[in-house]
């Protein structure tokens, strides 16, 4: 019957979707009735040990983070879920919501006369449930030391659960945790900051987390403690922490991304680029491109385009013109647009106009790196253009001090397949060109075509693999049904045989007689 | 007692003819800090006690330097890292240790000699990352191995040439690595010539590869493989490069047999 009402609450959420017309649905509802929706959703998860029930509930707390009146909603939510005041459990939520909110005790009997619309059972997941949206709460209005001291508690009260049905819950309670700790001071990258003192405690929750198979929660506690490491500089540790652990296959898409994205990062700096380039590209293709989390798509992006040049690629224009990207990328392109007319004093202009922008996003280190890709690419276009030109010319046309230097700058781009087929003639000082070389007789069209049909054919293998079957229930149901007809056929079977030997019976009694 | 022995050893590691006696008299130092607890920072150990720590360590990274010994050297830095990164207000008189810079302007250098490039830009990173790129900019012990570097990268080496060499140095302990890096820019600038030049005189060879006489240039042409005829240098790598290509075709065709095989294995799935 609890289970019967559960259905008709979410559908009854369901219908009122389609009538407004999609995500502007929850609008309609009040705060304290999506709170309440969730607890139901929450219970629901519970009972089918499905977590997809979990997740639509964390979904909304990007709505309900916005609405004015989000504290009072909680402290109405806390006392719905625990009626009980002298409860520990509310009280130690309650402590972190200010005064007013907890006062409310008149406004709530309202509420009351609606609670036997929806049975809340005073389970650990709505204790968790509600944790997460008082960390939320604290968030939002930038108290962080208090949130930073209520997640570590929160934290490990939720490790002491052993609840597999706890587990999206628990990941975002380690995600608030961790943004606490990054901004309270001193800030990283200071080797002071208190997101040191906060690994050791990370490292347990990913033991843990590997121990009881939780993947969401490893997956969520890998990423964070890459995240740590990065804003450090402690590269080392990063790479460490990744050669050791595995990250869970069965993660969701956005830890897949993060991942990706930081393991993208720490390949860079340690000048993997081919690496770093296929983490970062499956990144951008992963992540959603539209909506709140298009800022990910926009540094995954940056951080893409520079490891692109600095494997001697030019990155695509057309990416700089998507309608999303083309603000953040504005000063990117102009870089772009350096490296690729081989232009130094152009590009030493770029670097240092955008310098605050680049350090923002992490990228300023690995730009300056691409000083000698501006040159390479310099050697490049001058020994297309000429099939002999003088050492003299090229030290004026790439900017460089002497002849001596443009002489060894230009045998080394030789020697490293920038140019190839050229040679340099010391008497005379010239760099020469003999052209002739046909890349379609060689195999590199067919190596290039291996691997981009090798990385569609594994899109496809993964978009298999990702497919779910709908109707579970209808499955379930079916079976019931079906088990349901057999048992009818066996006792149909079972009286006709009663007959046929009562009919036996019969007759052969009446043969006796 | 303990402290008043460490200053005397260090007094004594200041003196410059010391050398050979310099191991000893750091494992003395480095018990006597371990007695007093001080080789590893904690947060108790008082300003004085960080002070000798640190200066009886960075004697041993210097020392070792002048000794040769690299894995020592590392050794020792490694141990230094704790007390660098504390921050400013353990260290009471607003004197940081005086060393700094220059350990790790010459833990950079090493890197470099032996051609660890991802180490030598995640030291960079965290250096960057911990004392902002004034500072940096400024400080030309570090200042040093990042234009060295460059210059590697770029392969202008006759700028590497030009740091190398006497007054650009900025110390002594510098100077070391100075021997191991002209001989790595040697054989990059050899490698490069084999393929860009096809053929040099002696002359000008001697000015590219910074050797002094013409003699030199003929061993180290036989020691590289080169045949030396008439005055000139020839370079024999041209015709091996040749002939490799012309086997790329044969070895390719297997290569597309295996690719196409695959792609039919894979297309049969997709139906």
């Amino acid at each position: 019957m609890a289970e019967k009402m559960d259905i008709d609450t979410s559908n009854g959420e369901s219908k009122e979707e389609e009538k407004t017309g999609g995500p502007v649905a929850p609008a309609e509802m009040s705060t304290e009735k999506i709170i309440s929706t969730n607890f139901a959703l929450i219970n629901q998860a519970v009972d089918s040990f499905d977590p997809r029930f979990t997740l639509r509930a964390l979904r909304s707390i990007a709505t309900l983070r916005k609405r004015e009146d989000f504290a009072q909603a909680l402290g109405a939510g806390i006392r719905q879920a625990f009626p009980k005041e002298s409860n520990n459990a509310r009280r130690v939520l309650e402590e972190m919501l200010p005064e007013s909110v907890r006062q409310q005790q008149n406004g709530s009997a309202e509420t009351n006369g609606k609670k036997d619309e929806v049975e809340v059972v005073e389970i650990a997941e709505v204790w968790a449930y509600l944790g997460v949206l008082v960390q939320v709460y604290l968030l939002d209005t930038a108290s962080h030391q208090a949130g930073a001291t209520f997640s570590l508690n929160l934290v490990s009260k939720l490790r002491s659960f052993n609840r597999r049905t706890m587990d999206p819950l628990s990941s975002k309670a380690y995600l608030y945790l961790s943004l606490f700790h990054e901004n309270l001071a001193p800030l990283p990258p200071s080797p002071q900051s208190p997101v040191l003192t906060l690994r050791p405690t990370l490292l347990a929750a990913l033991r843990s987390a590997v121990i009881r198979n939780d993947s969401d929660t490893q997956a969520a506690v890998t990423v964070l403690l890459l995240r740590n490491y990065i804003s450090t500089a402690d590269i080392t540790q990063a790479d460490l922490l990744v050669a050791q652990t595995q990250f869970p296959a069965s993660a969701a898409n956005n830890q897949v991304c993060r991942y990706l994205y930081y393991l993208g990062r720490i390949r860079a700096i340690q000048l993997a680029y081919t690496e770093a380039h296929s983490n970062l590209e499956a990144a951008t293709r992963k992540s959603p491109t539209t909506g709140a989390a298009v800022g990910f798509y926009q540094q995954a992006t940056k951080m893409l385009i520079v490891v692109e040049l600095l494997m001697g690629d030019i990155p695509e224009r057309a990416t700089f013109r998507l309608p999303v990207l083309e603000k953040a990328l504005a000063p990117y392109f102009k870089l772009v647009q350096a490296v690729r007319v081989g232009d130094l004093g152009g590009f030493v202009k770029c670097v240092e106009g955008n310098e605050g922008r680049f350090r923002g996003d992490g990228t300023y280190t690995l730009i300056l790196r691409l000083r000698q890709n501006v040159i390479k690419t310099g050697v490049r276009m001058l020994s297309l253009s000429y099939s002999r030109i003088s050492l003299r010319d090229i030290c004026t046309r790439l900017s460089v001090e002497s002849e001596e230097s443009a002489e060894y700058i230009t045998a080394k781009a030789i020697r490293d397949g920038v140019i190839p087929d050229s040679s340099l003639d010391h008497e005379k000082g010239d760099l020469l060109t003999h052209s002739g070389r046909d890349v379609y007789g060689s195999t590199e069209p067919s190596e290039a075509f291996h691997e981009r049909i090798g990385a569609l054919l594994g899109m496809r293998d993964e978009c298999v693999r990702a497919m779910r079957y709908p109707g579970n229930r209808n499955r379930e149901a079916g079976i019931e049904a079906m088990k349901a007809r057999e048992r009818e056929r066996e006792l149909v079977g079972e009286v006709l045989e009663a007959e046929d030997e009562e009919d036996e019976e019969m007759g052969g009694g009446m043969d006796g007689l | 007692m303990a402290e008043h022995e460490l200053y005397h050893i260090i007094h004594q590691l200041e003196k410059p003819h010391n050398l050979q006696q310099a191991p000893q008299l750091l494992s003395k130092a480095k018990l006597g800090l371990l007695h007093i607890q001080a080789l590893v920072p904690s947060s108790d150990t008082t300003p004085q006690h960080l002070h000798i720590a640190t200066s009886v360590l960075e004697h041993g990274a210097l020392l070792s330097i002048r000794l040769k010994d690299t894995e020592a050297f590392t050794r020792y830095y490694q141990q230094l890292q704790p007390f660098y990164s504390l921050p400013h207000d353990r260290w009471q008189r607003d004197k940081r240790p005086s060393n700094q810079s220059k350990v790790t302007g010459l833990y950079l250098l090493l890197l470099l000699s032996v051609g660890d490039y991802a180490g030598f830009h995640t030291v960079l990173e965290g250096l960057e990352m911990s004392s902002g790129k004034k500072q940096i900019e400024k400080d030309e012990l570090i200042q040093y191995p990042v234009r060295l570097e460059q210059a590697l990268m770029e392969g202008s080496y006759d700028k590497v040439w030009g740091e190398t060499k006497g007054e650009r140095v900025p110390s002594e302990e510098f100077a070391v690595f100075s021997e191991v890096l002209i001989n790595t820019i040697r054989s990059e600038i050899a490698s490069c010539s084999e393929r860009a030049y096809p053929s040099l005189p002696i002359s000008n060879a001697k000015n590219l590869l910074f050797l002094d006489s013409e003699g030199a240039v003929i061993q180290f042409a036989q020691a590289r493989g080169w045949v030396a005829k008439e005055g000139r240098i020839y370079f024999p790598q041209q015709e091996a490069e040749a002939l490799a290509a012309e086997k790329d075709v044969m070895s390719s065709s297997n290569t597309v047999i295996e690719n196409t095989l695959g792609y039919a294995r894979k297309l049969e799935t997709i139906v």
